[in-house]
């Protein structure tokens, strides 16, 4: 179809960013309509073109590319460029952007109706849109670093989206804040990649791994740390502020104060499982490091479990699959350090689509209720919103992992991988992932049961109004439950246990977690069967029915035991709801330590040296200067003339003269 | 004697300005004042296929002819595209406002026109008397230009200024000419560069750079041969001063490059030192009177005088680096300079010239847009990345360091951070100041569209810059 | 005295010594008319030695352009204005010190590097003399049409700018102007001139 591929890469790239030119600069012009109809098409081609590319590379098993498309600037002969690497990691990766993305754009035509900032809103998701792409399928550092900050911008811009909000201010503030950390141990990260290696490109680091691998480096004196691993941290840290994992979680449960739309897109499906692309990606280097490997494990199964129990006690709908979100994230995380690499990026993409279509629910609950957010106030919504409701059961089901459901691949080969993983930290992870799997089933459940079922608590006015939102609403939701339920099955075999990825991730054999488990299976035609059969037999599946029986318990049939519990163990309650004081000690040690030294150091540096020493008296020797200068602009004819003369006087006595 | 007819194939650019700008001569004589219209696309047109001919028969390859007396390579090829596309520009933004004023007169467009074959003449000369006969026929353009707004006493004023001081710096380019000429035995450029280097008498050689530099510096408005520069800006029509501050420094360029890479190339060393004095002193006293000056057009004009000094800091590395960075460096000034001398002509209106600052108090609240495009344009010339202005102080300043001048390039950097001061107050002005008109800004739709253009090709240059980099790098190495 | 100084030197000097006196009338001279023609003495100065230099044919176009034709009018020009010469003056004496530090300083520096220690005979050879029958007409002919085009050319055009500026910077057409139409005067019917009337013979009383 096209002869060269990279037309078609740079389309792919170029038609989101072009319908967010439009729908920005020129949305008084074209009018909403105009305008959504402008970013939709982009980012429809941009899907379109992902599709063919998906196809041509994972389907037909065309090469990789990777080649720059534009040289950006050379310095000391260190090439800077605009570059694609697409394999079938980043086609994948591509895919499930644009189809999410393109979702949500037709959701927000629904969500965002009623809004002034309707067009603001289209131009910031479909750059959004290129900010990721450009991520994804950058094959360098640099434009990695680009369109990490790039999709940071375009969160914040709509975290803060209602700008009017002074909660929206204070997450966005948060978000920018937390996000700073971890871009400053990512930007340190790729320094030393370029200190080390000499390059960005990632081909050439990958290649040159060997000669850094026995390198150590001495940060502090008589202290050797092996190069790699430091990198590997470094970089993980970047990781871990924009893929939210403890301690630099902190904003992404703040960051729901942004419109849904948003919620589903940027805090769920994509920009926050860029840090997990991103060390799958790096996996050459991260496979050098068991040091990194743990750490990252241990960082992941921490956040996995502490953060799905959170999402018990949370009575706002979106605050609760915000910390779902944590907890994924932090599966994917902990297969990343079992070396599961494969299984992260499986668990990323299920978890794209069933979240998305968790929090698009969620937010089509919100609309019937007239934002509402609180789930206290709900309660058995299943008959209005029937397609709601049973979307929204799909995307639960799947979350849990109930057999069959693309949730239940993804996470049980995590599970399986971590069981079998020997680095230091392993069996903690395994617990944790295991105990993570109750506390899913536990709060999903929760949820599920507090909105469709039970007892209709809202209020008689909003009652009167409930009815399901239109199509453009509803449309994206089923399109979304489709993957959640068959995505797992489709692709188990090749993503998580088979040879999906080719050469685009890297694992040791004595890492190989994956092909260990896959061992289990051996003998088997399809593993996805032999998985689902053996998933009754498993810990997972019964912890994950307990959780779902216990859900159902406690809102369902004895409503009144929740309180009970709280009182008896208010400790748990209290730490649970202060969200173990992560909030609490961030503003008092690091905005207020801040704070503090910030208003030492403009006490006696700036306002005693710099601007009564530096500022004013260099500003005002400029000026007088300046003046005296100016005066000697006569305006007069012979005064110029005379200058000039007396410039040729000048030059000749200056060179011409000391040479006699 | 036998002599060979030269190829006039390399010239057509050249001979095709000239023949238009006799033909719009005539023509214009014959249209009434209402199908004047006639004489501007006329010279639209003679500019754009004038790019057509250059891109046509583009070539980085050095060709002589006449005798040796003029080259054309990719360097003169790209700064003629230059010229072109600017004095289009030029000739679009200043229309409505000589229309608005009385002087929509078809000697605009003819002067105009053979200023730019002035400028080319300069771009491709290989010889000293090409060098100055081209000079002369930029200036006395640009005198007539300066002076064609009659009425004007201001302008009549400038233009007598200009003219004097410009007989004297050719008065004194000439001198140098010939002490050159007389110790190395030649006019042409190449042959003074073998003779050069094998002068014994260093004295005579350095007397007669001086006197050459001179000219050359005047031309560019260096200091302290720069008086004439803000008084000119300001007294000239805006459509002129937009005109005298853009395309011309790309030929000075060229003047300055031609006489010492090609002329004197090989006893850079001799001349290296004036030239940073005269570097030193534009930068110190362009962006520090800038600070003082109240009427927009005066401040430009410092700021011109302060970016030559860059642009002649890329020329003292002397290398091709060099050349090539400062190269980039005046065809970026010159898109930054046309896009600021629009924004006063589009402010200015029949009967009301916007030369203060004050006239730019609120322009946010007036029109975010126009606010937005001198925004861009402001953060352009003081040098703030990403735009392209910091591209074109990155690359002479890394050329410099690359010479082992470092104290030199942070010399230049403190200069250039006094200098963001007065630009960067100008879009205080544009945003927290209260507006004191409320007046809507008309335009028309063509030159509202060119203006956007040019304020986003700065941004976007900026964002990716190798190309245009890249490209001055080819034609210097080539040539 | 060196023995190859010969009549046609001494007369170049003499040429030499006289145009700088009467340069220096040129801007000492109280009377402007007196300056100028003192500035006529000097081309014809010049011209003088640029014959001893061979360069006749320039010698006699010096003297046909700018003694017959530019000064001329330039003449007729300082005739017609009302010049204010106390004025002047008192600028002039006023700066004169600063003024004449900076002449005498730059004189020195020129005379210092453009004086027999490097332009001398040790320098440069003194140029061959050409025969009798060498037209330097010819010459200058020759290579102004060949070699020179190029130049020769551009000087062209720069003679038709400078006749464009000046047309454009002087030429006024003033609207009050009266002016006859001759078209108009000829194409005039009798009705537009004069009107029949018929009236009452009027008796008087």
């Amino acid at each position: 179809m096209f002869e060269d591929m990279q037309t078609v890469y740079i389309w792919i790239v170029l038609a989101p960013l072009i319908g967010a030119i439009i729908a920005g600069l020129f949305g008084k012009v074209v009018g909403r309509t105009g305008a959504h109809i402008a970013a939709i098409a982009g980012v429809a081609i941009a899907f379109i073109l992902s599709l063919y590319v998906f196809k041509d590379i994972v389907i037909d098993g065309a090469q990789a590319f990777n080649g720059a498309v534009y040289t950006w600037l050379v310095s000391d002969g260190v090439r800077f460029e605009v570059g694609f690497l697409i394999d079938s990691l980043s086609a994948m990766m591509m895919v499930v952007v644009t189809f999410v993305s393109l979702m949500v754009h037709i959701y927000t035509i629904g969500y965002m109706k009623d809004d002034d900032g309707y067009q603001r809103f289209f131009s910031y998701i479909a750059l959004f849109t290129f900010s990721m792409l450009m991520l994804v399928m950058s094959n360098n550092f640099l434009q990695l670093f680009f369109g990490w900050e790039a999709v940071g911008l375009v969160s914040y811009l709509l975290i803060g989206f209602w700008y009017k909000k002074p909660t929206a201010i204070y997450a966005n503030l948060k978000a920018f804040l937390v996000n700073r950390v971890g871009d400053f141990g990512f930007l340190l990260g790729i320094a030393a990649v370029l200190m080390y290696f000499g390059s960005l490109d990632y081909a050439t680091v990958f290649n040159n791994v060997d000669k850094v691998n026995n390198l150590t480096m001495s940060i502090i004196p008589n202290q050797d740390w092996s190069v790699i691993t430091v990198i590997c941290i470094l970089l993980f840290i970047g990781a871990m502020g924009k893929s939210a994992q403890i301690p630099l979680h902190v904003w992404l449960p703040d960051s729901m104060e942004g419109p849904t739309p948003i919620s589903a897109l940027i805090h769920a499906a994509t920009m926050v499982t860029a840090g997990i692309y991103m060390v799958a990606r790096m996996s050459p280097l991260f496979e050098l490091s068991t040091t990194a490997l743990s750490f990252v494990m241990v960082i992941g199964a921490t956040t996995a479990l502490f953060m799905g129990m959170l999402g018990l006690v949370q009575n706002d709908i979106k605050r609760v699959i915000a910390y779902s979100t944590l907890s994924q994230l932090g599966y994917m995380t902990v297969a990343l350090g079992a070396s599961a690499y494969g299984a992260a990026v499986f668990h990323l993409m299920t978890h794209a689509f069933f979240k998305a279509l968790l929090f698009l629910g969620a937010g089509a609950v919100i609309i019937a209720m007239h934002h509402e957010q609180d789930m206290r106030k709900m309660g058995g919504l299943r008959k209005y919103l029937p397609i709601t409701w049973f979307t929204s059961m799909i995307g639960s089901l799947a979350l849990i992992g109930t057999p069959g459901f693309a949730g239940f691949f993804s996470k049980d080969s995590i599970i399986e991988a971590v069981g079998h993983s020997t680095i230091p930290g392993a069996s903690y992870a395994y617990f944790a992932v295991l105990a993570g799997v109750f506390i899913t089933a536990l709060y999903s459940f929760r949820l599920y049961f507090m909105v469709f079922h039970g007892k209709e608590r809202m209020d008689e006015h909003t009652r009167s109004h409930l009815h399901e939102p239109s199509w453009v609403v509803t449309l994206p939701l089923i399109l979304l439950a489709i993957p959640s339920v068959v995505i797992g099955y489709l692709y188990v075999d090749s993503m998580a246990f088979g040879n999906f990825f080719g050469d685009a991730i890297f694992v040791l054999p004595q890492h190989d977690v994956l092909g260990e488990v896959a061992k289990m299976f051996a003998g088997a035609s399809s593993i996805a069967w032999a998985m689902m059969l053996h998933s009754v037999f498993t810990l997972p599946f019964w912890l994950a029915a307990s959780g779902v029986a216990t859900a159902w318990f406690l809102y369902m049939k004895r409503p009144d035991i929740p309180a009970v519990i709280q009182q008896r163990f208010s400790l748990i309650y209290t730490i649970l709801i202060n969200k173990y004081g992560f909030d609490r000690f961030n503003e008092i040690v690091f905005a207020g330590g801040s704070r503090a030294i910030g208003k030492i150091c403009w006490r006696y540096f700036d306002v005693k040296l710099i601007d009564t020493f530096v500022i004013n008296g260099s500003a005002k020797t400029v000026g007088w200067v300046s003046l005296i200068l100016r005066r000697m602009q006569t305006g007069y004819l012979y005064t110029y003339a005379f200058a000039m003369i007396v410039g040729l006087c000048g030059l000749l006595l200056i060179f011409v003269y000391p040479l006699k | 004697m036998s002599f060979e007819i030269p190829d006039v194939m390399p010239a057509l650019p050249e001979i095709f300005i000239l023949s238009m700008a006799c033909i719009i001569l005539v023509v214009d004589l014959f249209l009434s004042k209402t199908s004047r219209g006639a004489s501007y696309m006329l010279s639209q047109a003679t500019l754009i296929i004038a790019v057509l001919i250059t891109v046509a028969t583009f070539s980085e390859a050095s060709v002589l002819s006449f005798s040796d007396t003029f080259v054309r390579d990719g360097i003169a090829d790209v700064l003629k595209i230059a010229v072109y596309i600017a004095t289009f520009m030029v000739f679009l933004y200043a229309k409505d406002y000589l229309k608005d004023r009385g002087l929509f007169k078809g000697e605009f467009y003819t002067l105009g026109l053979f200023a730019v074959l002035g400028m080319m003449i300069l771009i491709s000369a290989h010889n000293f008397l090409t060098i100055y006969l081209g000079l002369e026929l930029l200036s006395l353009s640009l005198y007539a230009m300066v002076a064609l707004h009659r009425d004007s006493i201001q302008a009549s004023e400038a233009a007598m200024k200009y003219f004097v001081l410009g007989a004297i710096a050719s008065g004194m380019l000439l001198y140098g000419m010939s002490m050159i000429y007389g110790i190395t035995g030649s006019l042409d450029l190449a042959v003074i560069s073998a003779n050069a280097a094998n002068v014994s008498d260093n004295i005579v050689l350095i007397f007669g750079i001086v006197f050459l530099l001179i000219g050359v510096a005047f031309k560019l408005g260096a200091v302290p041969f720069h008086m004439w520069v803000p008084d000119v800006y300001q007294g000239a029509p805006t459509a002129v001063t937009i005109f005298i501050g853009s395309a011309p420094k790309l030929a000075a360029f060229a003047m300055l490059m031609r006489l010492l890479m090609d002329g004197l190339g090989s006893v850079s060393a001799q001349w290296q030192d004036i030239l940073i004095l005269l570097v030193l002193l534009s930068l110190a006293v362009g962006n520090i009177v800038a600070i003082a000056q109240v009427n927009i057009k005066r401040m430009l004009a410092y700021s011109t005088i302060s970016h030559i000094g860059f642009l002649m800091l890329g020329v003292v590395a002397g290398t091709e680096e060099g050349v090539s960075a400062s190269m980039f460096y005046a065809i970026t000034y010159t898109l930054m300079s046309l896009g600021g001398f629009a924004m006063i002509i589009l402010l200015s209106r029949k009967g009301f010239e916007a030369e203060k600052l004050a006239d730019f108090k609120g322009l946010n609240q007036r029109s975010p847009w126009y606010a937005f495009l001198m925004l861009i344009l402001m953060f352009s010339m003081a040098g703030v990345p990403p735009f392209l202005g910091f591209w074109a102080k990155l690359s002479v300043l890394s050329a410099v360091i690359s010479v082992d001048l470092v104290w030199l390039a942070v010399a230049s950097v403190i200069f250039s951070i006094i200098g963001a001061f007065y630009y960067l107050r100008v879009i205080k002005i544009m945003y927290f100041d209260k507006a004191e008109s409320s007046e809507p800004i008309h335009c028309s739709k063509d030159m509202s569209l060119l203006i956007s253009v040019n304020a986003f090709a700065v941004l976007l240059i900026g964002l990716f810059p190798g190309g245009l980099l890249s490209l001055c790098l080819n034609v210097v190495s080539a040539s | 005295m060196n023995p190859e100084i010969n009549i046609a030197q001494y007369i170049t000097y003499v040429f030499a010594a006289f145009s700088l006196a009467s340069a220096l009338m040129v801007i000492t001279a109280k009377n402007p008319v007196q300056a100028a023609l003192a500035l006529v003495l000097t081309f014809f100065l010049s011209a003088g030695i640029w014959l001893t230099l061979e360069a006749e044919f320039l010698a006699i176009t010096l003297v046909l352009v700018y003694v017959g034709a530019v000064m001329v009018l330039f003449l007729f020009v300082v005739m017609m204005l009302d010049i204010n010469m106390a004025q002047l003056r008192a600028g002039f004496i006023r700066y004169l010190p600063i003024g004449l530090l900076v002449a005498v300083l730059l004189a020195v520096l020129l005379i210092m590097v453009v004086g027999p220690a490097h332009f001398g005979l040790e320098q440069f050879a003194a140029p061959t003399r050409h025969a009798a029958d060498y037209s330097n007409v010819r010459e200058l002919g020759r290579v102004m049409y060949t070699v020179y085009v190029y130049p020769f050319e551009i000087a062209s055009v720069i003679l038709l700018v400078a006749i464009i500026a000046a047309i454009a910077l002087t030429l006024r057409r003033r609207p009050d102007t009266k002016r006859q139409d001759p078209t108009q005067q000829i194409a005039v019917k009798r009705a537009d001139r004069m009107r029949v009337v018929d009236m009452k013979a009027e008796a008087k009383k």
